[in-house]
């Protein structure tokens, strides 16, 4: 079943930034609304921003187009949520 | 070229994932060849044209030219041992041969891949809405010169379906599978990691696999 409710779509983009990044549950369990991710994690590098954008694609059932990514939704966690809640309701 | 294992016995020739993620999950993919050595079962992970110690540039190698490579290996190790078996993981299994049965974990359409990589220019200088023409030079994407034949060839394969087929995911893989396991992607990290838990279980899976396959 892929995930289709917000408290589902905040666990499955905290266990996609896990996993892609390497990250312990710890660390993305504290990621907040405002917590800076692309420019703030030397993790999230473009080859990490690609596998997590396919990832997030995989888990959530959605498909996102190169022109839909910007600065902006991957600029904190809650953007990235937001924008994942946005496709995956669509 | 590696081999694995005892020097009779079923033989198990293994195909990595694709440029990056090769180097992300060797270490992982050796444990599960040791694993396997364990159980009786031997096995050879070559470097195909372009790839590790290949004398190949990467921008020089063409799909196939792994399909000739892969295929000429399974000859010459039937020759000796008998049934050869295949086991890919995710890019892998775009690469055909005439193996007696086939295992794949994560499998991918060449397509996805593509993608994937293009992807990589998302954040970058380059621009990402380059469609890649098919003439012009080696595409650098990731780290690695591509000619754009092999991109192209990538883009119009996918897992090669030759039953018997087994086929393995991670849960959170939500595509079809004939069984799906728990870990996570090793191939999605930037430093190689390992899950020698992980590894255990899918040696033991290939193993009931090859075993059912009359190996």
């Amino acid at each position: 079943m892929l995930p289709d409710d917000n408290a589902e779509i905040d666990a499955a983009v905290r266990a996609v930034l896990r996993d892609v990044l390497g990250l312990s549950e710890e660390r993305v369990g504290a990621f907040r609304s405002q917590t800076p991710l692309f420019g703030a994690l030397p993790e999230l590098d473009s080859m990490a921003v690609a596998g997590m954008l396919t990832e997030l694609e995989e888990r959530l059932g959605i498909l996102i187009e190169d022109d839909e990514v910007d600065g902006e939704m991957l600029e904190t966690f809650g953007a990235l949520v937001r924008f994942a809640a946005t496709k995956a309701n669509q | 070229m590696l081999r694995f294992g005892p020097a009779i016995g079923p033989v198990v020739i293994a195909a990595m994932p694709l440029f990056e993620e090769a180097n992300r999950t060797r270490a992982f993919i050796v444990t599960v060849l040791r694993a396997l050595a364990d159980r009786g079962i031997a096995s050879v992970l070559p470097d195909l044209p372009g790839t590790g110690e290949s004398l190949i540039d990467t921008e020089n190698a063409s799909l196939n030219d792994w399909n000739i490579a892969l295929s000429s290996l399974t000859e010459n190790i039937g020759a000796e041992r008998g049934a050869v078996h295949g086991i890919a993981v995710r890019g892998g299994a775009l690469i055909d041969a005439p193996f007696a049965s086939r295992w794949h974990f994560a499998p991918i359409p060449g397509e996805s891949l593509v993608r994937d990589l293009l992807r990589t220019r998302l954040t970058g200088k380059d621009s990402a809405d380059d469609a890649i023409e098919l003439s012009g030079p080696p595409v650098e994407l990731a780290g690695n010169r591509l000619s754009r034949t092999l991109l192209a060839q990538l883009k119009a394969t996918v897992p090669v379906g030759t039953m018997p087929l087994r086929t393995v995911r991670l849960d959170s893989d939500t595509q079809a599978a004939d069984r799906h396991v728990p870990g996570s992607p090793l191939w999605r990290r930037s430093e190689p990691d390992n899950d020698p838990a992980l590894a255990r279980l899918l040696a033991d899976d290939i193993a009931a696999w090859i075993a059912t396959c009359g190996g």
